[in-house]
């Protein structure tokens, strides 16, 4: 079991003040973060950009120090050892990085697995196995610079289980990719975690994502964790907030104080507000007839009414509100 | 698992040379040969006029100054290929976006810089043959050939600069530049390494500069093993410091580029 506790990160950054002046300052990356990863469990580290989720990554996987905090890999004091920690991870991230474009996909998977001393014989076996397993056999002996997007992505994933890790840091994985690929890649996770028993870290900024594949969430936000939790428990939070955007004929200051009235009697926690001409509502209750009864009863004319995937900068932006009331209370 | 590391690397990156080898790129270091010797060549016949003094003959132990400045300028060739390829191996990763990845695995340094540097001593042995071919057009002559001194002399040469890439990498790294770091050091090697003139000629402070590079005895002794006119005593000697400057520039280099490692992860987060 991987286990971190106050996990804690500062930059010693220097900002350039004009051609020839600049200060340096401490930039907190990872203010405190406590979390888990069990075997054969996928959890999710959710964050809008600069949550400070690449960060915690790269600190779980060693590539770089923790300014505070403590790091237990299997009960081993993953600080001290960074080496035994490398053998047993590995870290697949988005985009078209960690793989050499001039070598075939062959000749990637070898030289890493070369890189981790795996032996010959089993490395030739496992290598066969992996490009099966990404779908990439018939390509083995094309360079990379060749492939799309989504083969090198498939490549890196099988690049990512050469050694045979234990834990798996998936960093945005399925950023980029379109969505065949993307429910390819989601079916795999599953897989590794569930019929391989390896323990997954994923990063992510759709919550569609975090919600199909996660056991367990941690919500960060500013290098802070806001909210931790099962899937379930964190459905009522972040899943099942209901956003719509609702304007009609006409729609004035008035009207839009009445329709806030309205639904505050049908959710007394639901977020309104009122810009450009429309009314947004966010809510955990199912709202689409309630707004129609309201056009009707008050004669309006229905000029637009969706309801909206909710967005993550919302979840989180609502989320840092209540836990900052939480904790003046 | 050192060996298979050093076999890994020495093949990816024959592979990847064989695909994508920058020809124009080896075109241009043998040009760079050709321009020193022929600015060499330039110098003595137009302005010096042949004439050489007679504290050049005491300092070098020869008359030939032609054989003296191309045998020299065939070794900064040499230097600045290894050290610009072994030194710059880390910043690709950074380039090409696989740093991470390669940090990731739990391999030693040594054994990946090592494999770099052997691939790369292979392609400089066939870039300085072409460029020695053109040395003797302007008059390379190889007055006492000694094959010990020559192996030792390219040994040793090895070694040091193996250690010289080391530190010149840990800079590069540090600073995210290439082009400035590599550029002032070449200029410099040029400069007090005893290149094209002996290093005694300059003011004491780059003198010191240059006996704390180790190229200068490199060049020192490969010119003795090619030239001759040095004791065998002198050689062994320059041998011995050579050695010791080398394994200082390889002792502080992998520690600082262990530093400069993680200093460039962090640098591409924060």
């Amino acid at each position: 079991m991987i286990e971190v506790r106050n996990l804690k990160k500062t930059y010693d950054v220097k900002r350039r003040d004009g051609l020839f002046k600049s200060h340096r300052e401490k930039v907190e990356a990872v203010k405190d973060i406590s979390m888990r990863i069990e075997a054969g469990q996928i959890v999710g580290l959710l964050g809008i950009n600069g949550a400070g989720k690449t960060t915690t990554i790269k600190m779980l996987t060693t590539l770089i120090e923790p300014t505070a905090g403590s790091y237990s890999f299997d009960g081993l004091d993953a600080i001290a050892h960074p080496t035994e920690v490398k053998k047993q991870i590995n870290m697949i991230a988005g985009g078209e990085r960690m793989i050499y474009w001039r070598l075939t996909a062959y000749e990637n998977l070898w030289y890493y697995g070369q890189l981790y001393g795996i032996e010959n014989v089993i490395l030739k076996q496992r290598i066969e196995k992996l490009l099966k397993l990404v779908g990439l056999e018939d390509k083995a002996n094309i360079p990379v610079e060749t492939f799309s997007k989504g083969m090198k992505q498939r490549l890196q994933i099988a690049r990512g289980m050469i050694n045979d890790p234990k834990y798996i840091f998936l960093d945005e994985p399925t950023i980029g990719l379109d969505a065949v690929v993307t429910q390819e890649l989601h079916e795999e996770i599953m897989n590794l975690a569930k019929k391989q028993e390896k323990g997954i870290l994923l990063t992510s900024h759709y919550l569609s994502e975090v919600e199909q594949l996660c056991d367990y969430i941690y919500l960060v936000n500013n290098g802070e964790l806001i909210v931790e939790g099962t899937k379930r428990k964190l459905t009522d939070f972040v899943f099942l907030r209901n956003q719509y955007a609702f304007s009609t004929k006409g729609m004035d200051e008035g009207i839009y104080l009445k329709l806030k009235n309205h639904i505050g009697f049908v959710d007394k926690d639901a977020d309104v507000s009122f810009e450009g001409g429309k009314t947004l509502i966010t809510s955990k209750v199912e709202l689409s007839s309630k707004l129609a009864e309201f056009a009707l009863d008050e004669k309006l004319t229905i000029n637009e009414l969706h309801k909206m995937e909710p967005s993550l900068e919302q979840a989180v932006i609502k989320l840092s509100k209540e836990m900052q009331k939480e904790k003046m209370a | 698992m050192e060996y298979k590391v050093l076999k890994a690397t020495i093949t990816k990156e024959f592979q990847v040379r064989l695909r994508a080898y920058p020809i124009s790129f080896m075109v241009g270091c043998i040009l760079t040969s050709f321009y020193t010797t022929f600015g060499a060549w330039l110098m003595y016949h137009y302005f010096f006029r042949g004439q050489l003094s007679d504290s050049f003959t005491g300092l070098t132990g020869t008359s030939d100054y032609m054989s003296y400045a191309i045998v020299g300028s065939l070794m900064y060739l040499f230097v600045v290929r290894t050290c610009l390829n072994v030194s710059r191996t880390l910043m690709t990763e950074l380039w090409e976006g696989t740093l991470e990845s390669l940090m990731l695995a739990p391999f030693r340094r040594v054994a990946y810089f090592l494999g770099n540097m052997l691939l790369q001593t292979i392609t400089t042995f066939g870039e300085t043959a072409i460029a020695a071919i053109i040395g003797v057009v302007f008059g390379l002559r190889i007055h006492e050939f000694n094959l010990i001194e020559f192996v030792v002399a390219v040994l040793i040469s090895l070694y040091c600069f193996f250690g010289v890439s080391l530190i010149l990498g840990c800079v590069m790294l540090y600073t995210r530049n290439t082009y400035i770091t590599q550029n002032t050091l070449f200029t410099a090697m040029f400069l007090v390494c005893g290149i094209t003139f002996p290093k005694e000629y300059l003011p004491f402070g780059l003198k010191v500069l240059g006996s704390i590079i180790p190229v200068t005895d490199c060049v020192s002794i490969m010119r003795a093993s090619l030239l001759g006119g040095m004791p065998q005593a002198q050689v062994v000697k320059l041998a011995i410091k050579a050695l010791a400057v080398g394994t200082v520039y390889i002792a502080m280099g992998m520690p600082l580029m262990k530093h400069a490692e993680r200093i460039a992860l962090e640098k591409m987060e924060g």
